[in-house]
């Protein structure tokens, strides 16, 4: 059985690493060849918090109970006291944070290197992927909201990093629709305390099977699940993201999308499939189905009208939170098992590009327009961004035609058709938009010249990412045997 | 367990890198090897014909995403082995051919990597049993031919490539719909063994199964209405390439509606309403496809388009051979020939035609003329093309189309609906002669116009004579592949 500190190790490493990095800042900005420097401080707490998940996963595989329940009060306080919840699938998401976060972090490094503080941004960084970990981790509604909040204050700072106008004023949009968001959790928790007199996901889930009226707790939920629909990014809740990623240095918006997006997505899984269960507690199924559709249909036609390649992209995580939503709509294991793939693989094609594009900004290019030809004049940054075109369009063998296939597989699964179709539609216009931006990199002549070719040391993650992409695509049982325990709790006893 | 398939998939999947590291100093050798990795695969394939013949199938199979219930299964019968036989022929025909005919771009690595991306998913497709596997590849071969299109097409090949991509691209994902919803009714991807299982699946998810497959299937093989890619696609591609968009592609799309359609889905709605509207619907489409693409042809001025329109109008042959399959094995088997035949007459008729367009430089038939005193060889071969697709018996496509008709007059002995299709089709033929014979009229006799007209390299020569060769042979041996076809049965 882990005590509480195991459970918090990664978080600790990470975020105490996070600290000492910023102490030594003055230090680190004056070390001879201080990007290098800088990489190995952000790498070495990740392998580190890497190792303690892995002692932690062995003790976790290694007892029978799907679920480990670990709170930090003893039983007559258990109630109220907080706690941590261990299951395949928080251990398989930590994992994904790690992964992604180590690739973008590392990216982060050499991409701010030679910016004034830039010790600051990766100490920033760091703090926020080790409290998202934690976040993982809590068993109750209150932990996890605490947790949520210290991860998304320590990315305000990611954002604002490079002080642009128009970045401070997305962080402001962001920063107004976060409280916001905080604001109706917090009223819904305080609710549903009142009623169950307890934030324990189980307690909670127990006394609203026993309520015989729910309407109390439905509208308590409704209130949490918008709340957690606004981080989430959900249209109509999504107005933030696209000018958040289009604004924030390339480095953060990989990193978000890659790291504070999937912990938002998971955080609805637990809400809606761990707490709500339908129908045994709440049927909203439908109602999310409906939302799902609103998502990718504005993500995609938004991102198809778009000129700025950055700006494209974020709406194409809309249009991936869509595709995720299919999935919960679901609740079936496969739904389950195919959410948990996109978390990974969705992570990494939005990282992926955001690199990229991070790459081709540094080289003076915004625009599709200004992409013209870049497949004669800098090869080796268009071949990335065209195989994670092709894996966002779900063309095989990569690994976002994996995700799609289960995903639709398992919308048809739960019965539901007309979803499965509609997302098919989706994924057909994002062939489209993509296919543009294939076309326009390699069968136009160039319109700008290309005067500096990219900093070698930046394509290092970006293609690290491409083979886990290509890995992935022919070889998804290498995820999907982390998975699929975490599919077996489906459905919740 | 012997590992003839695996090597294969496997040595043609090393292919691409192979090719292009090659290709940088020279074309002639990056075509060199791909033509011998080509050849190799061929071999490795010829070694399952003893099993084949017999009239088993041979398998391997491979753990793979054992989750999805996917087991990597490759498996070839006797359709899947002539079909595939058939497809590297042509494929070397068409490197052979590259050589000298994108001589003037260049250096052409890419492009001899790009069809070495093209033969693993043309390839693929025809040797695999597993759903899942089969869209692997399906989908494979669009990306090669995008980039091949678009870079080395004629005018306005961007458009045309994007046209091409997104049209079949949403046929396939209406197949992954029906791969989804077979994997969610019988949990199973074995195309053999999901076959068995779905005969016990509700009936209306089976209709809707059949529904997503074949419409996906039929927009690869261009079937009116869904056909509005392919007269741009094939007309602009590069001659080499679209011998193998004409001639192994879209014969692709008829083999997964022969395996999938027919074969997997349709037996569990035999009998039904159902299944006999959707038979006869299939019927009708292709004999409207027939004719469509028979007029569009004699109503073209170029060169590529009514060749173009011609393999619509011979995927309407195929249509309607497939969707007699049930009542009568003639009409079946005549159309899995037809397949063959036409994979080869046509990529045949598509070489001369690139080599006409070399030699000359014009496209517009009408500005063509006489060209038979300048290039000999180009028009005997193009004639033996012409002649097969017109249906004369002596040359590949007679036999596939005279068992086709016959076996429509026998099935509808049991349902008289197909009289009047199969009636119609023997008049299409009259139709489809009257176009080819034009095309070869128009270019090779007539008065000579274009004097410069000078005749093709032996490397372009070559490739042709071998596949008119192969015309004829299967023109007078047609059990060659028949009997293989019928073994697999």
């Amino acid at each position: 059985m882990p005590t509480v500190l195991e459970l918090l190790m990664p978080t600790a490493i990470l975020a105490g690493a996070g600290v000492a990095i910023a102490l030594l800042t003055p230090l680190i900005e004056r070390a001879p060849g201080r990007e290098r420097l800088l990489t190995a401080l952000v790498a070495a707490p990740f392998l580190a918090s890497l190792v303690s998940i892995i002692n932690l996963g062995r003790s976790y595989y290694s007892q029978q109970s799907p679920f480990l329940n670990v709170s930090i009060a003893g039983q007559p306080y258990l109630a109220s006291s907080s706690s941590f919840l261990v299951d395949a699938m928080s251990i398989y998401m930590v994992v994904v944070y790690l992964f992604l976060g180590f690739i973008s972090c590392i990216y982060g490094a050499l991409y701010m290197g030679r910016h004034r503080f830039s010790p600051m941004y990766c100490a920033l960084a760091l703090t926020t992927v080790g409290f998202l970990i934690a976040g993982t981790f809590s068993g109750d509604l209150l932990t996890l909201f605490i947790f949520w909040e210290i991860a998304t204050t320590a990315s305000y700072g990611l954002i604002v990093f490079e002080k642009k106008p128009e970045s401070l004023e997305a962080c402001l949009k962001f920063l107004i629709m976060i409280v916001l968001g905080s604001g109706l959790i917090v009223y819904g928790l305080s609710i549903v305390y009142g009623l169950t007199g307890s934030l324990n996901f189980w307690a909670v889930r127990s006394a609203l099977i026993a309520e015989p009226d729910k309407r109390m707790l439905i509208t308590a939920f409704t209130f949490i699940a918008s709340g957690y629909a606004i981080e989430a990014a959900i249209v109509p809740f999504h107005m933030w993201l696209p000018d958040v990623y289009t604004a924030s240095p390339a480095s953060t918006s990989a990193l978000m999308s890659a790291v504070m997006d999937q912990a938002s997505y998971y955080v609805l899984i637990r809400v809606l499939i761990y707490i709500l269960t339908p129908p045994a507690v709440v049927n909203w199924v439908q109602a999310l189905a409906v939302f799902s559709v609103i998502t990718m249909t504005t993500g995609n036609l938004f991102a198809l009208v778009q000129d700025n390649v950055k700006r494209m992209i974020s709406y194409v995580c809309i249009a991936d939170i869509g595709y995720n939503l299919i999935a919960i709509t679901s609740v079936t294991p496969l739904g389950v098992e195919g959410n948990l793939f996109f978390f990974l693989t969705g992570g990494s094609m939005t990282a992926l590009s955001f690199m990229c594009i991070g790459l081709l900004n540094r080289m003076g290019f915004e625009t599709l327009e200004d992409l013209s030809g870049i497949g004669s004049t800098s090869l080796r940054t268009a071949l990335p961004l065209t195989i994670v075109a092709l894996s966002f369009s779900g063309i095989p063998p990569l690994a976002g035609f994996i995700a799609k296939y289960m995903i639709f597989t398992a919308a048809i699964e739960a019965n539901m058709w007309w979803l499965a179709v509609i997302g098919v539609v989706n994924s057909v216009i994002e062939t489209g938009y993509f296919l543009r931006l294939i076309h326009v990199m390699f069968f136009r002549t160039p319109k700008k010249d290309v005067k500096t070719q990219p900093q070698v040391n930046l394509l290092i993650p970006i293609y690290a990412l491409v083979v886990e992409l290509i890995v992935l695509g022919a070889c998804p049982s290498a995820a999907l045997a982390l998975i699929s325990p975490a599919a077996r709790q489906i459905p919740i006893p | 367990m012997s590992y003839a398939l695996s090597a294969m998939l496997l040595l043609t999947t090393l292919s691409p890198p192979l090719v292009y590291i090659v290709g940088r100093r020279s074309n002639k050798a990056a075509a060199g090897v791909l033509c011998a990795i080509l050849a190799a695969d061929a071999f490795l394939l010829l070694t399952t014909l003893p099993t084949v013949a017999a009239g088993d199938s041979y398998t391997e199979s491979y753990y793979w995403i054992p989750i999805l219930g996917s087991i990597f299964t490759l498996f070839v019968d006797g359709t899947s082995l002539s079909l595939s036989i058939v497809t590297l022929a042509l494929m070397i025909a068409a490197t052979v051919f590259s050589t000298r005919y994108l001589e003037s771009e260049g250096n052409n690595a890419s492009y001899y990597a790009f069809l070495g991306f093209l033969a693993v998913g043309l390839v693929g497709v025809f040797v695999t049993s597993c759903l899942l596997a089969f869209y692997f590849f399906w989908e494979l071969m669009l990306i090669p031919s995008y980039f091949i299109i678009a870079k080395w097409g004629y005018s306005d090949a961007h458009r045309v490539a994007f046209k091409f991509f997104i049209f079949t691209h949403a046929g396939a994902v209406l197949v992954i719909l029906g791969i989804g919803a077979t994997f969610m009714t019988t949990n199973t991807l074995d195309m053999l063994q999901a076959g068995t299982l779905l005969l016990g699946v509700p009936d209306e998810t089976v209709r809707l199964i059949l529904i997503f497959f074949t419409i996906g299937f039929a927009v690869k093989m261009a079937i009116v209405p869904l056909h509005m890619w392919l007269p741009d696609a094939h007309s602009e591609a590069p001659a080499p390439m679209s011998a193998l968009l004409s001639g192994v592609i879209i014969e692709a799309g008829g083999y997964a509606i022969f395996r999938i359609s027919m074969r997997m889905v349709y037996p569990a709605v035999a009998g039904t309403w159902y299944g006999t509207d959707f038979l006869h619907a299939l019927t009708l489409l292709g004999v409207f496809s027939a004719y469509y693409g028979a007029l569009n042809a004699l109503a073209s001025e170029d060169i590529k388009r009514i060749i173009a329109y011609s393999s619509i109008s011979h995927m309407g042959y195929a249509l309607f051979g497939l969707s007699l399959l049930s009542t009568s094995t003639v009409a079946g088997s005549g159309a899995l020939l037809h397949l063959v035949n036409h994979a080869v007459s046509k990529g045949l008729f598509f070489l001369t035609a690139g080599s006409v367009m070399r030699g000359t430089g014009v496209r517009d038939v009408r500005r063509l003329g006489g060209l038979a005193s300048k290039m000999p060889v180009t028009a005997v071969c193009s004639a033996i093309a012409a002649f097969s697709i017109a249906g004369t018996p002596g040359f590949a496509c007679f036999m596939s189309e005279f068992l086709m008709l016959i076996g429509g007059f026998q099935s509808a002995n049991l349902d008289s609906f197909d009289l009047i299709p199969s009636a119609l089709m023997v008049v299409a033929t009259v139709l489809c002669a009257a176009y080819a014979l034009r095309l070869f009229w128009k270019v090779f006799l007539e008065k000579l116009q274009v004097e410069k007209a000078r005749e093709a390299p032996v490397a372009m020569l070559a490739p042709m004579i071998i596949l008119a060769g192969l015309v004829i042979l299967l023109g007078v041996w047609p059990r060659l592949f028949l009997d293989l076809i019928v073994a697999g049965k």
